[in-house]
């Protein structure tokens, strides 16, 4: 019987024959070696949070201003702490505290659709027909998340209602899916029922857990473990609603933020990155600017600027900062060109993302596009490579190979190399 | 007026994009200004209408007036720069506001320039660039859902005894010149569209605002509720007031156009509104205000974001998205 998932294709000889070469499937690094050191991953306890500009904000109007020519805008540049570095005037604060991070200005990702886009990015390539990959956030919380944490491993805002429904773990399956909040900051439907009390609902809970434990007694099973672990993390999750609770935080740490509701979510984020949740997502919508892409962006970009800089203040300032890598990213940026509505159109082709904190040398740029913005001129990389170095700068082997059936998959396409200037 | 006589006399490509326009008077000739950050002197009856060009801001030229012999420009750096017209030299600089200046104006004396700009202030100065007061506390500088507001536009009374201004929220306030006193407030929220659900993001705003040739009436123009703001997809919006009861008089939607209303001008004996704006394209609309219908609606081929008229509005000059545009009308 052929298995479907296996398709001899070129991609996948040349997994198998990368499989064969090496002891275990990571080149160079022994399965016991890779074992130990992803114990030792997960015990440093890093996070990621993405901070995910939904739509596509714009290169220009954010982190690679082009002042002065056709397609600048109307937005000057301001010089960052880092000599030499400009970005857009509507970004001071960030201006003030780049130390931390690395902007990339050279992707070409090829792909102006909003979904595809965002898939692309979240993914860094293409689903097989009949393999579906997960996104950044499920390999992360598979690589960071402790299998014995009560916590989620995948916490995913978006509760604007535009751009959504790209999050996936793939072929990890749902054991790696995001928590996703959708219509509010609290998670949903993980109350205790009002009918249950509480003395009522922590009898239940030692009822059956004596009984589990008695079961398993004399028994060695996987899935009598995978069971227990089960319930240990719904009352986990029921234990950490508190963490999205912002209003715990002191008043002074919530007006640092502000009063917006991505400020909010951010400000959980780092509650929940805290409390050793792997990866977060916060999805802030909606920067697709077709119209009015100036008006638009002297709207959103501040809050941005002041929301990110917040963040990294408050992350360094607890010592979080080195164990915590935030980035920005979207499905793409916006045209150089301006169009008759004074709006920016999609754009793949040169733009930029961020990465501040953990692993990555901060108060630098990597990558240039042409005067006018509109091609790389310097440092192309793509979706890929992005991730391959997202995964480096915490400390993930790139080309660790998961398993699909006895398919090895690594983590990114094959020859993948990171953007060695951008790690520390 | 015999307004389906209007036709295009010149029609011109350009590469910029075009915000200010400063016609010099019983001419077709014109300063305009724009993404280019410069001044262009042009000649609307020429092949090739560039004149001249010269000096220029560190921004987006959005305002452009003759006052005293000299040309005023303003623009998103937030100065305003004094020009002699013969040389083309600047001869005053002043940093007039803190962040956009959205648009200045000349009282109908000719001795008193307003601008507003994004720091949400209303400033009055002299022809030489005094500042002679100020109006800081009516137009809030955030919006009620915490983002920064914008202040686009401002008309003085036919006397020159009353200013009114209009923000993004669509705030309007007519302030006493001589005083610089609020007198009356009035809202147009349906120019405004905050999107909490989908977008979260806001777009629109009051763009323009005219008295009647009275002085009772105040017309606001903007555009309508937009359901996906990525676009300007409502229809082209004015709203008419009777300012002193601050009584909405009339809602005038267009059937034909979208996009924002940028420009309003009544004519100043027959009474008739003109609004000019538009998104891809833009338009012309001719409005009876107490009739509440549009008299004549006519296509223009850019988005139009500047309009100066002469010979009692029957030579228009439009100037927007890479064109200027000279229409003409029999009286």
């Amino acid at each position: 019987m052929s298995n479907p998932i296996l398709c001899g294709s070129e991609e996948q000889k040349w997994s198998r024959r990368k499989f064969l070469t090496t002891s275990a499937g990571i080149a160079g690094v022994p399965l016991l070696a890779q074992e130990s050191l992803s114990r030792e991953l997960k015990k440093q306890g890093k996070s990621v949070i993405l901070l995910w500009l939904a739509g596509g904000s714009s290169q220009l109007e954010t982190w690679d201003p082009k002042p002065g020519v056709i397609t600048g805008g109307p937005f000057q540049a301001i010089q960052t702490s880092t000599p030499g570095v400009y970005i857009s005037e509507l970004m001071p604060k960030m201006a003030k505290r780049f130390k931390d991070t690395c902007i990339i200005r050279s992707l070409n990702t090829k792909n102006g659709d909003h979904g595809g886009g965002a898939q692309l990015m979240m993914r860094g390539r293409r689903d097989e027909a009949s393999l579906k990959y997960p996104d950044m956030g499920a390999v992360l919380a598979k690589e960071l998340g402790n299998p014995q944490s009560q916590v989620p491993d995948y916490v995913s805002f978006f509760l604007q209602t535009e751009g959504r429904d790209f999050s996936g773990s793939g072929f990890l399956g749902p054991r790696y899916s995001p928590m996703e909040l959708s219509k509010s900051v609290q998670p949903e439907n993980i109350d205790r029922p009002d009918h249950i009390s509480t003395s009522d609902f922590i009898d239940r809970m030692a009822l059956r857990d004596l009984w589990s434990t008695q079961f398993e007694k004399g028994r060695s099973s996987g899935v009598l473990a995978s069971h227990q672990q089960a319930y240990g993390r719904v009352k986990g999750l029921m234990d950490s609603k508190k963490l999205f609770d912002v209003s715990l935080e002191p008043q002074k740490v919530r007006d640092r933020f502000g009063p917006t509701q991505f400020a909010e979510q951010v400000l959980i984020a780092r509650r929940l990155a805290e409390a050793g949740v792997p990866f977060i997502r916060v999805a802030r919508a909606w920067w697709d600017s077709h119209g009015q892409n100036f008006e638009t962006h002297q709207e959103m970009v501040p809050e941005l600027d002041h929301v990110m800089a917040a963040l990294l203040d408050d992350l360094e300032e607890r010592g979080m900062l080195k164990n915590t890598l935030v980035i920005t990213l979207a499905e793409f940026g916006r045209t150089p060109s301006i169009n008759s509505s004074l709006g920016r159109d999609h754009f793949a082709s040169a733009w930029s993302t961020t990465l501040s904190g953990c692993g990555i040398v901060g108060g630098s740029v990597y990558g240039k596009t042409d005067a006018k913005g509109e091609k790389v001129a310097d440092g192309e990389i793509g979706a890929a490579r992005l991730l391959a170095t997202i995964y480096r700068a915490l400390g993930i082997n790139h080309q660790k190979n998961y398993y699909v059936g006895s398919r090895p998959v690594p983590l990114t396409d094959p020859e993948t190399q990171p953007v060695k200037e951008v790690l520390a | 007026m015999n307004f389906t006589s209007i036709k295009t006399a010149k029609n011109h490509g350009r590469q910029d994009i075009l915000f200010g326009v400063a016609r010099i008077p019983n001419t077709n000739k014109a300063y305009v200004g724009g993404s280019d950050f410069k001044i262009h002197e042009v000649d609307f009856d020429q092949a090739k209408p560039e004149l001249r060009e010269f000096g220029g801001h560190s921004s987006y030229i959005t305002s452009l007036l003759l006052a005293d012999g000299a040309l005023v420009s303003a623009g998103y750096d937030g100065k305003m720069i004094w020009w002699k017209t013969a040389t083309g030299e600047k001869f005053r600089s002043v940093d007039a506001h803190k962040k956009w200046i959205r648009r200045i104006i000349l009282s109908p004396d000719g001795k008193t320039i307003a601008s507003v700009a994004d720091d949400m202030a209303v400033r009055l100065w002299t022809t030489q660039g005094k500042l002679i007061r100020e109006m800081t506390n009516e137009h809030k500088p955030l919006t009620p859902t915490n983002f920064q507001s914008m202040l686009y536009a401002s008309a003085f009374s036919p006397d020159g005894k009353f200013l009114a201004t209009a923000d993004k929220i669509g705030h309007i306030v007519v302030w006493e010149t001589a005083s610089g006193k609020k007198v009356a407030t009035m809202e147009a929220p349906i120019m405004y569209t905050w999107d909490p659900t989908a977008r979260r993001h806001s777009i629109g705003g009051i763009r323009s605002v005219a008295f009647s040739p009275d002085g009772k009436s105040l017309a606001v123009g903007g555009t309508g509720k937009i359901g996906n703001i990525d676009h300007l997809e409502a229809n082209a919006r004015i709203e008419v007031f009777l300012w002193e009861k601050a009584e909405r008089t009339a809602e005038l939607v267009s059937d034909k156009h979208k996009g924002l209303v940028e420009h309003l001008e009544y004519h100043p004996k027959e009474g008739w509104l003109l609004g000019a704006g538009g998104a891809g394209e833009g338009f012309l609309l001719f409005a009876d205000t107490k009739e509440k219908k549009f008299l004549h609606q006519e296509k223009v081929p850019m988005n139009v974001h500047a309009l100066a008229s002469g010979n009692a509005l029957k030579s228009i000059m439009v100037v927007g998205h890479q064109r200027m545009v000279l229409f003409q009308m029999e009286g």
